[in-house]
């Protein structure tokens, strides 16, 4: 009865060996350690032998199956391993592939990621936005500003008309006009907004793009206060190694008027062609409010002082993207908006 | 405005590289926009042509042996026949640019090799007035001895430059070498002596000779004439000739041209007349008659209206005013006594005349920026002066002057610490007066003030509230905006705020962005057929459009309604280049014309999706989320919308009960109309509306205190029957149970009739929905009351059956 015991034995563990799944492990385990198994019909024959015996067989034959159920628990482990192992290899996937959204990629315009930068430094400054209309009062956009009828600076901004009375605006200026006639000073306002231009559209023109201004009114603002803020906002918007410099100019709404230049983005200052060689690029036009705007509007120049600067942020984005037709900002071909 | 450095040589002295010059008057205000060599050609050179040959391929070319300064003589191949043994000529080498921009390279002529070409005035981009005998079509022999080798513009003296420079609009004084020269002088350093005009008294008296009279004071305040007797018309000398040639004018003969040159030189138009051909010798200056035609110079026929000024005789039109002279009595060869006239006509006037004339010139566009009084003066006497220098006729004694106002001496006060306070500098008032002595205005210190003589030829400082600016503007910039450091504000500080519509737009496009839309800038400019493709009905409000005076053309000729057009010829250019992309939004105004002053102006988000995948739905959902993340609760979409929008896939999007936008697939005409491969699904949505939904505060409700029951139905009705027709039916029903969050998540329309038991004409559709109570939870009996209640009533309102 040993010897069979014994033989049950080696052979379910020689069986064992030859296990190669789950399935096999099931069949064996039914086979020795199931009800009708090998090792249970041999326990049954026990009560057929003497007490004694009994005892010593019930000893050895619990010792084999608590043997047997060992090594079968431990296959059962090595196959489940193998399995997860196996499951994993099939699994495994060529990561490098492209990734996979089922919304295409989406973009904001390239004047918009600009006109938010540019924004948001201002507003670090202490700028609060304002905007106006689009369709405008000559009154606003040009007699307010220091520009009467016939001024020979009209002619710098050739106008689209509705009427005598009504234009598109040329520039973000009249919403100046606007914000010193309703709010009251000290204030700084940031005015972001599209403009017009009886310009045929070519490379570096558009009739319809976007400018942005600033304007602070104080008692006591100062020429050096305009060089400091445009270069804080230079800096934050270009990058910190780029330099600015104001450069008299005229514009009828400020005086002193200037230009302001700053350092070329494509070859650092040095010259390029980019810069025609100068090493700088003239990006927007500044100045000291003229008492005239300040007084048409209701303030008194003697009291209140301003500044303002204006920048195209259609030139901003065509420097900083290197982009070579002003056009293409508005032309909706995914291809370049894909780009940048 | 063109300098041309040889004219500004006489005036200063320069010490710098052009490029420095340039940049000096850059900082000053003045940007040099070109530095144009006087000879345009490069890379040409003097040779003399040593021996000539034929050419032993081709009877029209002959083979030259060419000293260019070599050791060795070259090979040029010519067909020029004027071209003789000894002569010297320009020759183009290897590498020469010429006039028209034309390379020129060593090749072979019909076998023979030509290392260059001989030029011609032409090749070198010059005439008679820069080099007697370039204006002959033939190849330039030099009249003079030059060396072998040397380049021809060092030759012929033509090695120096011209500044192009920009003026801006308040310096009409700067239209001038004069005015320029005050500028560059200060800006090498220097102070431009003022040049004097040697007085020319001449014999007799011109009011013998002419008279005039000036009918309108207001539009010409000033009208200067001379008379000069005994013309000889000739051509003007060559350094004249030069002159205006170098500062881009055409010379015609010695009066013309002493006019012309006065202009570039004063800045001030003049005007000479045949005086035998004014009647009487009288000129009128006078407004002209409605539809009075006068021909001009150019020997166009120009029809005048009463608020243009006329310059006359007692019969007839000879010149518009500020703008051109009159063909009937222009200087001719035959010409023997002219009246020079030197006038200030108004600006504005000038201005308005060109505009509706479409016609400026040189001397137009001098009085539309401003002229004054006292150079008027001046430039009459400078062209007596050239007159009597050139010898072209006999100067007659007295001016003419018919003036409204004599011209005043200006005085302008500025405040020394005010100009300080601008500028943010510590000057005192000498050394302001010393900065702007160096333009030509002199300025004296009293007390805490600078007087400035405002000089006559600065009309932009003004004697009033702008002075102390004014002052500040030619302080600061001939002091350097560099020298000035720069400052942070101080004072008063604010907290930038980005405003609440600002704050929404930027989530929005960021959301639109994030959905897989590429954002769009669309021209605001529409045509008047766009409404038609759009099929707009006559009285649609989107047709009360604002139209431009001065558009482009009529296609552009409206400010858009809608960003529909605009999307959808977006989607035209996308597919026809095949981007690859379909999911496009904008954010932008549109115009109403509403017959108030300014149009109504609204905000408009526009989207649009085509192509594979994408469906009514597909746009929905997008819009859906949206409205989700600005917290718009309660939208509904009812069946309706633009014409332009396909009868059967088309809603009106409501909040609230008030439409904020449409949804829906285009109609198959409008995208027959944009030539659209695909049909795109647009949404328009007015922005303002929705950012003011969106400002709906929200509160916080207590979660459900007892548990939620979820249920699910299924029920046949008729295929019309709109699931929010549904879902309105079974939200209504009262019962112990609240019934919440309803919604449709199955359709299924029978392919054939009778499939899974749905008859014809009808459909299944499924719902879910919750039922919970407040105060306990929900038995049994509770529920399936509530779920019969709302079979019931959905059975009573819309015949339908659960399916079972």
């Amino acid at each position: 009865m040993l010897d069979e015991l014994i033989k049950i034995r080696e052979e379910a563990l020689s069986k064992l060996q030859e296990v190669e799944n789950e399935n096999d492990l099931s069949e064996l385990t039914v086979a020795f350690l199931g009800r009708n198994g090998a090792l249970t019909a041999i326990l049954r024959t026990m009560s057929k032998l003497a007490p004694e015996e009994r005892a010593k067989l019930g000893k050895e034959a619990n010792e084999v199956k608590q043997h047997l159920t060992e090594k079968f628990e431990q296959v059962r482990s090595q196959i489940a391993k193998r399995a997860e192992e196996f499951k994993i290899r099939q699994e495994t996937i060529d990561v490098t592939l492209p990734g996979v959204v089922d919304v295409p990629a989406g973009k904001l315009s390239p004047l918009t990621v600009v006109y938010r930068e540019i924004r948001d430094a201002l507003i670090g400054l202490g700028f609060t936005t304002f905007e106006g209309p689009e369709v405008e009062y000559d009154d606003y956009n040009f007699t307010k500003l220091n520009l009467p009828l016939n001024h020979p600076a009209r002619d710098m901004q050739d106008t689209f008309y509705i009427n005598d009375k009504v234009l598109l605006r040329t520039h973000t200026s009249p919403c100046e006009a606007r914000a010193l006639m309703t709010l009251k000073p000290p204030f700084r306002v940031v005015i972001p907004g599209r403009v017009f231009r009886v310009d045929e559209p070519d490379a570096s023109h558009s009739p319809v793009f976007m400018q942005m201004e600033g304007l602070v009114v104080d008692r006591n603002l100062t020429i050096a206060d305009l060089k400091g803020t445009i270069d804080t906002f230079v800096k934050a918007v270009f990058g910190e190694n780029v330099k600015s410099r104001l450069r008299p100019s005229y514009f009828p709404f400020t005086e002193p008027s200037a230009e302001v230049d700053i350092s070329c983005t494509i070859c650092g200052g040095v010259g390029c062609s980019s810069c025609k060689g100068t090493g700088w690029m003239e990006i927007m036009g500044c100045g000291i409010t003229n008492p005239h705007e300040i007084e048409n509007c209701g303030l008194d120049p003697n009291e209140w002082r301003a500044f303002a600067f204006g920048v195209g942020v259609d030139r901003v984005a065509c420097l900083k993207y290197g982009i070579n037709d002003i056009r293409l900002l508005y032309e909706g071909d995914a291809r370049f908006l894909r780009q940048l | 405005m063109k300098l041309p450095l040889k004219w500004l040589k006489d005036f200063v002295e320069f010490n710098v590289t052009p490029e420095e010059f340039a940049n000096r008057m850059l900082l000053r205000g003045f940007e040099v926009a070109e530095i144009i060599p006087e000879m345009k050609a490069t890379g040409v050179y003097v040779c003399t042509i040593e021996k000539i040959e034929q050419h032993p391929n081709a009877e029209r070319l002959r083979v030259c042996a060419v000293d260019i300064g070599r050791e060795e003589p070259v090979t040029i191949v010519t067909n020029a026949t004027n071209v003789y043994e000894g002569c010297q000529v320009p020759v183009a080498l290897d590498g020469a640019v010429l006039a028209d921009g034309m390379e020129i390279h060593p090749t072979k002529m019909r076998g023979v090799q030509s290392v260059g070409m001989f030029c011609g005035g032409a090749e070198l981009g010059i005439t008679d007035a820069e080099y007697e005998g370039a204006s002959n079509d033939s190849v330039l022999i030099l009249n003079e001895k030059h060396v072998n080798g040397q380049p021809i513009a060092d030759a012929l003296d033509l090695n120096e430059v011209i500044f192009d420079i920009e003026l801006t609009p308040n310096r009409p004084d700067c239209q001038s070498i004069i005015g320029i020269c005050r500028e560059a002088a200060s800006a090498l350093g220097q102070r431009m002596k003022e040049p004097e005009i040697k007085e020319i008294k001449g014999e007799g008296n011109a009011e013998d000779y002419a008279k005039v009279t000036v009918l309108n004071p207001t539009l010409c305040p000033r009208y200067l004439a001379r008379v000069v007797t005994d013309l000889k018309i000739e051509p003007s000398p060559r350094w004249m000739q030069l002159r205006l040639k170098l500062a881009g004018l055409r010379p015609i003969n010695n009066i013309v041209d002493i006019t012309n040159y006065v202009l570039l030189e004063y800045g001030h138009p003049m005007h000479a007349f045949d005086l035998a051909c004014i009647e009487d010798a009288h000129i009128v200056v006078r407004n002209a008659r409605e539809g009075e035609v006068v021909t001009t110079l150019d020997g166009k026929e120009r029809t005048m209206s009463a608020d243009m000024l006329l310059i006359a005789d007692p019969h007839k039109g000879v010149g518009i005013a500020g703008v051109m002279g009159g063909l009937n009595s222009e200087i001719t060869g035959d010409t023997k006594v002219t009246l020079f006239e030197s006038a200030v006509f108004l600006p504005e006037n000038i201005r308005h005349t060109t505009r509706k004339l479409r016609h400026s010139t040189d001397s137009s566009a001098r009085f539309t920026k401003g002229v004054e009084a006292v150079n008027a003066e001046k430039a009459i006497n400078r062209a007596i002066e050239l007159v009597d220098m050139l010898g072209a006729g006999k100067v007659i004694g007295s001016m003419i002057n018919v003036t409204a106002k004599e011209p005043a001496e200006k005085t302008a006060v500025a405040d020394i610490a005010h100009i300080n306070e601008i500028l943010h500098t510590e000057l005192s008032g000498e050394r302001m007066a010393e900065l702007l002595s160096g333009i030509n205005i002199d300025a004296e210190v009293n007390g805490d003030k600078l007087v400035v003589k405002v000089p006559h030829f600065r009309t932009d400082i003004e004697d009033g509230i702008e002075t102390d600016w004014d002052i500040a503007e030619e302080v600061g910039r001939l002091y350097g905006y560099d020298n000035i450091e720069p400052t942070l504000m101080v004072g008063k500080t604010f907290q930038g705020r980005l405003g609440e519509s600002f704050a929404l737009e930027d989530k929005i496009k960021d959301y639109m962005a994030s959905m897989g839309f590429m954002e769009l800038y669309n021209y605001n400019f529409t045509s008047p057929q766009e409404y038609d493709l759009l099929l707009l009905p006559e009285d649609d409000e989107k047709r009360q459009t604002v139209r431009l005076r001065n558009p482009f053309g009529e296609d552009q000729s409206l400010m858009r309604t809608t960003l529909i057009g605009g999307m959808l010829r977006t989607v035209q250019l996308n597919c026809n280049r095949k981007t690859g992309h379909s999911r496009f939004f904008e954010v932008g105004n549109v115009h109403f014309n509403n017959n108030d002053d300014l149009p109504e102006e609204r905000r408009m988000l526009g989207a649009v999706c085509f192509g594979t995948g994408e469906s009514f739905f597909t746009l929905k959902g997008v819009l859906e989320q949206l409205f989700g993340s600005l917290g718009i609760t309660g939208v509904r979409y009812e069946r309706g919308g633009g014409e332009y929008l396909h009868p059967g896939q088309k809603a009106v999007i409501l909040v609230d009960g008030e439409s904020i936008g449409e949804i829906g697939c285009v109609h198959p005409q409008v995208k027959k109309g944009f030539d659209l491969p695909v049909s795109p699904f647009i949404a328009e949505i007015d922005f303002n509306k929705l950012i003011a939904k969106a400002n709906a505060e929200r509160k916080f409700k207590p979660l459900p205190k007892f548990p939620i029951v979820p249920r699910d139905i299924a029920i046949i009705v008729d295929s019309e029957v709109e699931s929010q027709t549904v879902i309105d039916v079974i939200s209504a029903v009262k019962t112990k149970a609240l019934i919440e969050n309803v919604y449709c998540f199955d359709v299924f329309y029978p392919k054939v009739p009778g499939e899974k038991g749905i008859p014809a004409g009808k459909k299944s559709m499924a719902f879910r929905f919750e039922l919970r109570n407040d105060d306990h939870t929900l038995n049994d009996e509770e529920i399936g009351q509530a779920v019969k209640a709302i079979l019931k009533s959905l059975k009573f309102r819309l015949d339908a059956d659960l399916r079972s």
